[in-house]
């Protein structure tokens, strides 16, 4: 094989987003090229910008975790033109910590970390089963087929969330749409900027009504128990609500579609549900459902990995190819529920790595296991071929999941 | 085996509950790391290496 490390500018690849016909839940081939080359290889940006893409678990983790790339969005670029990608990133309002370097950063995640403890998680456990078996009771009246996604992988992340953030219930119909227009493929940049001058608003009441009248959940514990403005709330909230329902929506619909299309596994899991954490942490490797980031911007020059990187050089990490790498996983392109790794990147690392990462875990495990129980003979009601898959966009999944039982 | 922790650093993932949970804790204010035996017995030696593998920031170190 000819080794590019030396090639310089013109080997740079394009972001690769296609991924093998036939194979929804395997990453791009390309990715796996770049792999071979090297774990960070040369990456061609839409507007011709020439950085680095990392396809390596080690050095995926060490970007991650490394802080002269930075967070900060002045200089960043999306790899690929996505929704959105051409907003200007000075109208964020103050608090979206995803977009700071410590010791900003540091400030709001230890304000917000104490909800998202394992202790306060596990606390919520009996909520989100009831949440559960609310959704797997309508389904199982209303009778298949059913669009998964739209009766249970959609609405059991937003219950959880709206009802921890404390959305009114009368709100959440319209946030869920508003959040949609901003992840949706169609949406223009006026239309994205519209449902994000909306959305503000519908949360700056929200914050009012909690000052005014704060309830036990975080919107109303962080007005009494911290001196954040209602900018920074706003900020938080958003960051909270998009982190909170995109991800665990598209991994409760690809996971279940992966399970149907790996009946082994599936009876496997049937037959010993003490598999079930296992088989969530196989889930979020195999599936690694953030496809486009995270992404950082070289803070100085310097030489990582063998590579020369410059000051202000955009690098954008894959996460499911780093979950896809021989040198952390054996067999990586195997689905085995028993593999009882944890050792994957799906909720990144570093100080950003998800905050969320045991409240999601705890939602799959509940989804995946009670949609199980509940319909012991699930299968898809379309033929495999016809399922579409969310290919250019920042969380992959699948557009619907049309099941019967 | 003695362990040190890096309070600046712990993000409060709280990775290290999961893997070590008689030797971690994660602090109620701010979900940083509460170390509870920073000298545990040889027997815990590989989940407490799970722990500092599985911390997102590197703030534990086995010494």
């Amino acid at each position: 094989m000819v080794h590019s490390r030396a090639a310089g500018n013109h080997a740079a690849r394009p972001f690769p987003t296609a991924r093998p016909i036939g194979c929804p839940f395997d990453p791009p081939a390309a990715f796996t090229q770049a792999r071979e080359e090297c774990p960070i290889t040369p990456l061609r940006y839409p507007d011709g910008h020439i950085g680095h893409l990392v396809t390596g678990l080690g050095a995926a983790r060490a970007v991650l975790a490394d802080p002269r790339f930075s967070s900060l969005p002045a200089g960043k670029r999306s790899p690929v033109k996505v929704p959105g990608s051409e907003l200007s990133t000075d109208a964020l309002p103050a608090g979206m910590f995803v977009n700071m370097d410590p010791p900003e950063h540091t400030r709001y995640r230890r304000l917000l970390s104490k909800h998202f403890t394992i202790r306060r998680v596990r606390e919520l456990r009996p909520r989100i089963q009831e949440m559960t078996d609310r959704l797997l009771d309508a389904m199982a009246d209303q009778g298949g087929p059913a669009d998964l996604v739209k009766a249970f992988a959609k609405p059991l992340p937003t219950l959880v969330t709206s009802e921890l953030l404390g959305l009114p219930e009368a709100d959440r119909a319209e946030f869920g749409r508003h959040v949609d227009v901003l992840f949706s493929l169609s949406t223009s940049g006026e239309e994205m900027r519209r449902s994000m001058a909306t959305l503000g608003g519908m949360l700056h009441a929200l914050i009012a009504a909690a000052r005014k009248n704060p309830g036990t959940d975080i919107l109303g514990r962080l007005t009494v128990e911290t001196d954040l403005s209602d900018e920074e709330l706003l900020g938080i909230t958003i960051v909270l609500l998009i982190a909170g329902l995109e991800t665990t929506t598209n991994m409760l619909a690809l996971g279940t579609y992966a399970l149907l299309r790996h009946p082994g596994q599936l009876a496997a899991l049937r037959a010993d549900w003490s598999l079930m954490d296992d088989a969530v942490e196989e889930l979020l490797r195999y599936l690694s459902v953030v496809q486009i980031g995270p992404i950082r911007v070289a803070a100085e020059d310097f030489d990582f990995e063998g590579r020369s990187v410059r000051k202000g050089q955009v690098v954008t990490v894959s996460l499911p190819a780093a979950n896809r790498d021989p040198l952390g996983f054996e067999d990586p392109d195997t689905f085995d529920i028993r593999r009882g790794t944890t050792r994957h990147v799906a909720f990144g690392n570093g100080p950003h790595q998800c905050m969320g990462h045991h409240l999601a875990r705890l939602e799959l495990a509940i989804g995946y296991e009670s949609l199980l129980r509940r319909f012991p003979r699930l299968e898809l009601a379309a033929a495999a071929e016809g399922i579409a898959t969310r290919e250019m966009m920042v969380t992959y999944g699948v557009r619907e999941l049309p099941v019967r039982w | 085996m003695r362990i040190e922790v890096d309070e600046d650093l712990c993000c409060g993932a709280g990775s290290c509950v999961l893997a070590a949970p008689t030797v971690f804790d994660q602090n109620d204010d701010d979900g940083t790391v509460l170390l509870l035996d920073p000298a545990p017995g040889a027997e815990l030696g590989a989940a407490v290496r799970e722990a500092a593998a599985r911390c997102p920031t590197a703030a534990i170190r086995v010494v």
